[in-house]
């Protein structure tokens, strides 16, 4: 899984950034079309629904998803990672 | 399966302002009727007037959009024309607490089988901020210039002592929490009560030095006290910080009810 963003629904109130407990939301710089600052993702694969969530079966942690009042927080389903062999000619 | 599907789509992004609380509470309350399974075509959420009241217009299941204050009384009507729905009402302070106060009591007393989310402000946010029957004493608004003088409106006890079967109180920063008070509610048969403490930095915290969105977020998440913890207090005789939040359940209980299937 993979966490995103809606920048049209995103209001820029950062309060993602306050309630993440792996502070993976931090506060938006760079403005939008609409001139609000999304909150920029650090390295989010250290996520705990991104990485367990197949795993498990069900939606881990969340609480981003549920405190964003704009519903702009999803996760998107990934391709599965396929190991590709490569031939290296020497 | 999330609460995503129980939105409308094409009606977002909703018109709430930036930081304004009442998108956490129907996440938390979307998310805890689709935990339950509930079908949609058998849910009806009604509201009323005012800013919290327009989460029922974002919900892609049956709903009602009422007059000011009676969104009580129509979901009684709704609730005993088919008693077999699932009916859930949204209200502000505002519409609950001042103008529809009577049916608000009658209802607790009548104990029908409703569930009410009373997003609580602490201010009326649509109408340009003016001060409601829960602004705290000192707070500044629109009506109150000077800092409100008279004491506020304690929601959760007046749902106790005029008889509904699930009391809880929670605020926005409490989203698990919430999420199953609110399931609890629906579960309870007869009236369940759920008072959540919502931000508005737009009308109340401009006027009251919470500007910043996350100001009165931090407010709830420091200066909430669990029920259990104020009741040890308050026997052991030990001072009560006057601006504290008591939350949790406030009363569960299995009084007779009306409006459930026989």
């Amino acid at each position: 899984m993979k966490l995103v963003i809606d920048e049209e629904r995103c209001k820029g109130c950062n309060l993602c950034t306050m309630v993440c407990p792996y502070r993976i939301f931090r506060p938006g710089t760079r403005a939008n079309r609409k001139g609000i600052l999304v909150p920029e993702l650090d390295r989010p694969e250290r996520c705990t629904n991104c990485r367990l969530n197949r795993l498990y079966g069900r939606t881990l942690c969340g609480i981003c998803q549920l405190t964003c009042p704009d519903q702009a927080i999803s996760w998107v389903d990934e391709k599965p990672y396929e190991p590709v062999r490569m031939e290296v000619e020497y | 399966m999330t609460f995503e599907t129980w939105l409308r789509a094409d009606r977002l992004p909703h018109i709430w302002c930036s930081g304004c609380s009442n998108g956490t509470i129907l996440n938390c309350t979307l998310t805890a009727v689709d935990d339950l399974g509930l079908d949609p075509d058998r849910t009806v959420f009604v509201g009323g007037i005012g800013c919290s009241s327009r989460s029922v217009g974002y919900v892609a299941t049956d709903s009602l959009h009422t007059t000011h204050g009676r969104a009580l009384a129509f979901a009684t009507g709704v609730k005993l024309a088919d008693p077999t729905l699932n009916v859930l009402v949204f209200t502000g302070d505002g519409d609950l607490a001042a103008i529809g106060g009577n049916h608000f009591i009658h209802s607790c007393r009548r104990n029908i089988d409703l569930t009410v989310v009373c997003m609580n402000n602490l201010i009326y946010g649509m109408t340009g901020g003016q001060g409601s029957p829960t602004t705290p004493p000192g707070a500044l608004s629109t009506t109150t210039p000077y800092g409100a003088s008279e004491p506020a409106f304690d929601l959760a006890q007046l749902a106790v002592a005029a008889g509904a079967n699930y009391v809880a109180r929670w605020t926005s920063y409490h989203v698990r929490e919430l999420e199953r008070a609110i399931r609890a509610g629906i579960e309870t048969p007869g009236l369940s009560f759920i008072e959540v403490r919502a931000s508005c930095p737009t009308n109340y915290g401009r006027r009251n030095r919470l500007r910043d969105v996350t100001d009165q977020i931090e407010i709830f998440r420091t200066r909430s006290m669990l029920k259990a913890k104020y009741d040890r207090l308050v026997a052991a005789g030990s001072p009560v910080p006057p601006d504290a939040i008591v939350v949790g359940e406030f009363v569960r209980r299995a009084n007779p009810v009306m409006g459930v299937p026989p």
